[in-house]
């Protein structure tokens, strides 16, 4: 008898364009201590469709065009604002994606795990804190009796998840539906919180419907699993099937999309060991300063990058690897001069950039470019893709104005857009398009290192290997040097020749890719390795055994 | 590359950002309704003495306060003056005050706020503390001095309306400034090498337009009541000039006697507030190239 049951369930929104069907006549059920994962792309309709089970659509613009929605004997969708107002956030209950967002920040966490509890459950105030101190205590936050009264920016990303998920356990909810509750935190962070998830499933026995664009988490922690492509659910059944015997192209397709860090990359780039290196760091140290007031000169130091040498050869890809806050995105910047290195030398071609004139750096800028994580944002939503890089080409190329079209339309074929999309603007281009037009205006200027700062991580997993295989294309056509910085280790093993891991502004191990992740040397890089979840459920559920005895 | 035809004729016209919001502009029609009133009362400012049917300072103190009429259309006000020509005189004044005033206001405003919130740091910290103690300083005082200062003169008070209106604009473009500052083209234009003044002008304040104009077209309409408190206290115009303002507030007086001396200018004005706004709208959607509708 499952507790809850979705019948042919069609949502649609209305916008400027048109009617778009965001679910299309999705069908499914959920047992009692079932998991079952979602997965898709975005734009797939998976948020869309738990959201609606809540009530928690903006309607209009969405509306419901046919379907049931059966919990408990009552149709959800049919169900009066007040009821399902009872339901929600206490039979059934959410944890949302980013945990910086979802916490009201004025008020300490005991205040809001309170509220929920006096609400549904009509507890007096003392019972209600001590059942949130309890439930604190059970999602694994050290000092419970400490924290309820901390406001929600004294916790870490991790400790706002945990918290998240203690108050959505709190009334016991019959279903638990998590929407991408891990892809804000870091591996390491995701791999104790999915544990987590998991066991306190087990103990109170609740449905859970979990979301997510990540294969691997899914592999892990789901018994059935709907895959879905543009509202459509395109394939469904239990995990062993959906990985082991996959039927739809779509789920294929996924599948193999993924870098996987059991295989090694396509790309592997030989140095040549009498060759000296293109760029070199030596002991670069960048610290920001928290500065308290105007008046006041002494202020906090945050060591972002600390006493960091690194070497990089021509030709090679290195992957910069390391969690956020690790300072990887701020060596990357210290390069280029985009934030100021407070000591130690940064060397290109031979010449110490730091001490170069002002001029001087402009024209070695133009040899090292850099690609941005958010296609969103790294383009100028006012400029035309045309604009955009007959800018980057003219800089240049001061003198001779007249060929820049035929040559903005190679770059547009080098990165593989067509050339009759040049007099659009960013907004009418998917994502996986705009970070192909910043790949573009990069190499505009004709660089010879290219530092690029998480270029994927904002992509769909499917986008992300076109695109990763684009750079490994342009790498080799232009004898390009790249700095590549992620926090996905996979995508570093697949793309990079070299990996420097980085914990907190230090470098604590560089290798060989392969040697590196075969036999890493330092706790740390292990530590990382280990929390890489496997988009295969059987390895997956090994990985989680080895690392929970450990 | 036969498959791929590439419309080369098309990709070389280019398209320019201000092309692109003209033709957009062209398409709201409220937009271009009230670009069409702005127009029409800019003429009739110009061509008052053509269009007048009588003068503005000519007094029938026999007629008096006449409602309106055959002969005067809108009325006439307590010394016989016939409304219509004064509200068409009272243009001139109102509307040059509006438009010089703001772009006095502008021109400060955007240039300060924009170095403060681009350069950020220390020169933010003092460039906003000036505008602070500005704040500070009593608006009517420091046109007072003005006026001490430089003798009463009619381009002077619109000067003085413009130095004290641009400090919010100030407030609002740095704000704006700061938050594009920190989007990532802005990086990569800085890591190509751009010069620093066309970075500003070609990704900056294009992408701050929005909110500038919006609060430009509300800053015409505050102005051009300003004038009017100006010209109450004998800072402003002089009778027998008039102003759409001075005309409002006299007809405040005399409001429930004679309530087309306030209903008129009221409306007039009014109209001109609701034109401002659907041109500033228009503008403000028109130059963002994703509200387009293809």
């Amino acid at each position: 008898m499952p507790i809850l049951q979705v019948d042919d369930l069609s949502i649609s929104f209305r916008t400027r364009e048109g009617r778009i069907e965001a679910v299309k006549n999705a069908s499914f059920t959920l047992d009692k201590g079932q998991t079952l994962g979602i997965v898709g792309e975005s734009g797939s309709g998976k948020s869309v469709l738990c959201y609606s089970l809540l009530g928690l659509l903006p309607m209009p613009p969405a509306s419901i065009d046919s379907g049931k929605v059966m919990f408990d004997d009552k149709d959800l969708l049919k169900a009066s604002k007040q009821s399902v107002r009872h339901i929600r956030g206490n039979r059934i209950s959410m944890i949302f994606q980013d945990p910086m967002t979802s916490l009201n920040p004025y008020l300490t966490i005991g205040t809001q795990l309170v509220e929920s509890l006096t609400i549904h459950k009509g507890m007096n105030k003392q019972s209600a804190r001590r059942r949130a101190i309890q439930s604190m205590d059970e999602v694994g936050i050290a000092n419970p009796e400490k924290r309820i009264n901390s406001y929600p920016h004294e916790l870490s990303g991790g400790m706002k998840q945990r918290v998240m998920i203690a108050m959505a356990l709190l009334t016991e909810p019959e279903i638990l539906i998590a929407d991408e509750p891990t892809t804000a935190l870091d591996v390491t962070i995701q791999a104790q919180i999915l544990r987590l998830i998991k066991q306190l499933q087990h103990e109170h026995k609740v449905g859970l419907i979990f979301i997510s664009h990540d294969l691997g988490v899914i592999a892990g922690i789901a018994d059935e699993v709907l895959v879905m492509e543009k509202g459509d659910i395109v394939e469904a059944g239990p995990v062993e099937d959906i990985f082991y015997q996959t039927r739809h192209p779509y789920t294929k397709k996924l599948l193999a999309s993924i870098p996987n860090t059991s295989k090694p990359g396509k790309y592997r780039y030989k140095r040549d060991n009498t060759s000296s290196p293109l760029l070199k760091l030596q002991e670069v140290k960048t610290y920001f300063h928290k500065s308290h007031s105007f008046l006041q000169s002494r202020s906090e130091e945050i060591k972002a990058v600390d006493n960091v040498s690194l070497e990089i050869y021509p030709g090679e890809t290195l992957g910069l690897v390391g969690e956020s806050g690790s300072g990887k995105s701020t060596i990357g910047r210290s390069i280029i001069k985009l934030v100021d290195i407070h000591e130690g030398k940064v060397i290109f071609k031979e010449q110490d950039i730091l001490s170069t004139g002002h001029y001087q750096f402009d024209r070695l800028r133009h040899e090292i470019q850099m690609i941005f994580q958010d296609p969103y944002s790294s383009l100028n939503p006012r400029m035309t893709v045309f604009d955009t890089l007959a800018e980057a080409i003219s800089l240049r190329n001061k003198q001779n104005n007249k060929n820049i079209t035929p040559e903005v339309i190679q770059l547009m074929e080098d990165v593989g857009l067509n050339a009759n999309q040049i007099r659009k603007y960013p907004h009418e281009f998917s994502g996986g398009q705009r970070q192909r037009i910043a790949i573009a205006r990069a190499l505009a200027l004709r660089p010879r290192l290219i530092i690029a700062d998480e270029p994927v991580s904002a992509l769909d997993v499917t986008i992300q290997a076109q695109i990763l295989d684009l750079l490994l294309t342009l790498v080799k056509k232009y004898q390009l040097t790249m700095i590549f910085i992620s926090h996905d280790l996979s995508v570093v093993r697949y793309i990079s020749d070299r990996v420097a891991v980085m914990q907190s502004g230090k470098i604590v191990e560089t290798g060989e890719t392969e040697a590196l992740f075969s036999s890493p040397q330092h706790d740390y890089t292990r530590s990382l390795i280990r929390a890489i979840p496997i988009p295969d459920p059987e390895q997956e559920r090994l990985r989680q055994a080895a690392t929970t005895i450990t | 590359m036969a498959t791929a035809a590439i419309d080369l004729k098309n990709i070389q016209q280019g398209r320019s950002l201000w092309q692109d919001a003209m033709s957009r502009l062209k398409q709201n029609h409220l937009a271009v309704f009230g670009l069409g009133v702005v127009i029409f009362l800019i003429l009739i400012a110009i061509f008052a003495d053509l269009i007048a049917p009588y003068s503005y300072e000519e007094q029938n103190l026999a007629l008096g306060a006449s409602p309106p009429s055959a002969d005067h259309w809108l009325g006439t006000d307590t010394l016989g003056r016939d409304l219509f020509t004064r509200i068409l005189y009272g243009s001139r004044i109102s509307l040059m005050v509006g438009i010089l005033a703001t772009t006095v206001a502008l021109t400060i405003g955007v240039t300060w706020g924009t170095i403060s919130g681009y350069l950020g740091g220390r020169v933010d910290m003092v460039m906003m503390r000036i505008v602070d103690i500005l704040y500070a300083l009593p608006f009517t005082i420091f046109i007072i001095l003005l006026m001490v200062v430089f003798g009463r003169n009619i381009y002077l008070l619109f000067f003085a309306i413009g130095a004290v209106e641009w400090l919010t604009m100030a407030r609002i473009v740095r704000s704006q400034v700061m938050s594009i500052r920190n989007q990532e083209y802005i990086d990569a234009v800085i890591s190509m090498g751009l010069p620093r003044w066309r970075i500003i002008t070609r990704h900056v304040l294009p992408n701050i337009l929005g909110p500038v104009i919006v609060y430009t077209t509300l800053t015409i309409p505050g102005v051009i009541l300003l004038e009017s408190f100006l010209s109450f206290l004998g800072l402003g115009i002089q009778p027998p000039m008039s102003s759409w303002g001075s005309l409002i507030s006299n007809g405040v007086e005399t409001m429930e006697e004679y309530p087309w001396l306030l209903i008129f200018p009221a409306l007039t004005l009014s109209v001109t507030l609701f034109s401002l706004n659907f041109l500033g709208d228009g503008l403000r959607d028109a130059i963002d190239p994703r509200s387009a509708k293809d």
